[in-house]
């Protein structure tokens, strides 16, 4: 599975000085071309968590879109304490679990759940067919919600184990327990060697 | 496992290679673009009061506008319609002049009362003697004649009358002030029509 490039490619900032902050500060005053501007920067890096969160393109975009309309309402809660984009993936997390809710999305969200699922397969071991080599996209595409979560934003995105557990509203230990089941699922299906602490 | 020994392995490093970026296959701005049009960005707590102050002041300032609109409406359609029913005073005056005996008073000499009385006792021995001329004349003519120029008459009276009690509530409004005017006037000028009417001339009967 290869996510590409889609039709309505980002289109970058034309003016490289301006800045996240200076576009979110001219956006605060209701200039909308700033707004837009940041979706514009923004908008690609959004629908990547998304798509890979929720592996369906059109409800990956709905995601963004609410994504941004929320950003828009809240941009005077935004502190600037981090970046702007790291803001923005908290809002895109915020809606794709949302949305999990409001359509019976399975929950992972408590350890109970996390240990039943280690134990066996899961329902997303179906998806593909035994033996099949996969690239690292469909693979991803292939675990379970709770451990697709975490290796999106952690293995793919980078975020802490403390940052993603904050935006998934689960534990740290949750969140590691995740990450191992997701890492240990994912070498299974692309034919890696497992590793020592995988066994 | 370490964060250290993660990052080198073979996973890791595929994991983080993957494309962070993947761009929508339909422009969501347009739906974006619509839902925050109706959108008011929401403030923090010291804006708002800024933000409601300034509302007040937009509200005052319409209000103030709009009132000053309606007054400056108000003056100019009044000295127009002073002016035209002045003009037009002067003209039925001239030809009243060589009609009946008198002239009616000018719109501003307009007393507290509103009744035909009320314009002066030239107007009303004028209009008293016009009236018994309009009678006598009124007798020689055809009885479908003499219907209709009665119930002309008639009406305009009772035009007069009404306009003159909504001017009593109103005093002040130079529509209806016009209006009575006029009305006084077109009897009149009936009542002269008649009087002075040839007996071989046809007559109007339209007025």
């Amino acid at each position: 599975m290869q996510y590409g490039a889609g039709a309505n490619d980002p289109v970058p900032v034309a003016d490289p000085l301006l800045s996240d902050a200076s576009l979110v500060t001219a956006a605060r005053g209701g200039d909308m071309r700033a707004f837009e501007r940041l979706y514009r920067t923004h908008s690609g890096k959004v629908m990547g968590l998304c798509l890979r969160m929720t592996r369906r393109r059109d409800v990956a975009e709905d995601c963004v879109q609410q994504t941004f309309i929320r950003a828009w309402r809240n941009l005077q809660a935004f502190e600037g304490r981090s970046a702007f984009g790291t803001w923005l993936h908290r809002i895109a997390v915020n809606e794709v679990l949302s949305h999990g809710r409001n359509h019976g999305t399975r929950s992972e969200s408590n350890d109970d759940a996390i240990e039943n699922a280690l134990a066996e397969p899961g329902e997303s071991s179906k998806e593909h067919d035994a033996g099949e080599v996969m690239d690292v996209e469909r693979a991803l595409a292939t675990l379970p919600e709770g451990a697709r979560h975490v290796v999106v934003l952690q293995a793919v995105y980078g975020y802490s184990h403390e940052e993603c557990a904050e935006m998934l509203g689960i534990a740290v230990g949750t969140c590691k327990a995740q990450l191992h089941r997701g890492r240990r699922l994912l070498r299974e299906r692309m034919g890696l060697e497992a590793e020592a602490d995988d066994e | 496992m370490s964060d250290q020994r993660h990052k080198d392995d073979p996973l890791s490093q595929m994991l983080a290679s993957l494309p962070r970026e993947v761009p929508p296959e339909r422009d969501l701005w347009q739906g974006i673009q619509a839902e925050i049009t109706k959108t008011p960005i929401v403030t923090d707590a010291a804006p708002v009061v800024h933000f409601a102050s300034t509302r007040w002041f937009q509200i005052a300032a319409g209000l103030l506008l709009v009132l000053a609109t309606s007054f400056t409406t108000f003056v100019v359609t009044r000295q127009s319609m002073e002016k035209d029913a002045a003009m037009q005073m002067a003209q039925q005056q001239q030809q009243q002049q060589q009609q009946v005996p008198m002239a009616a008073p000018p719109l501003n000499a307009m007393p507290a009362s509103f009744g035909p009385e009320a314009l002066g006792a030239d107007y009303m021995k004028a209009r008293s003697d016009l009236n018994q001329r309009f009678q006598e004349r009124v007798k020689t003519l055809p009885p479908s004649t003499r219907a209709k120029l009665e119930r002309n008459l008639a009406d305009l009276r009772h035009a007069a009358d009404e306009i003159s009690k909504t001017l009593s509530e109103n005093p002040s409004d130079p529509l209806l002030q016009d209006l009575l005017m006029s009305t006084y006037q077109r009897e009149l000028q009936l009542l002269a029509d008649v009087s002075e009417m040839p007996l071989s001339n046809p007559v109007r009967t339209d007025l």
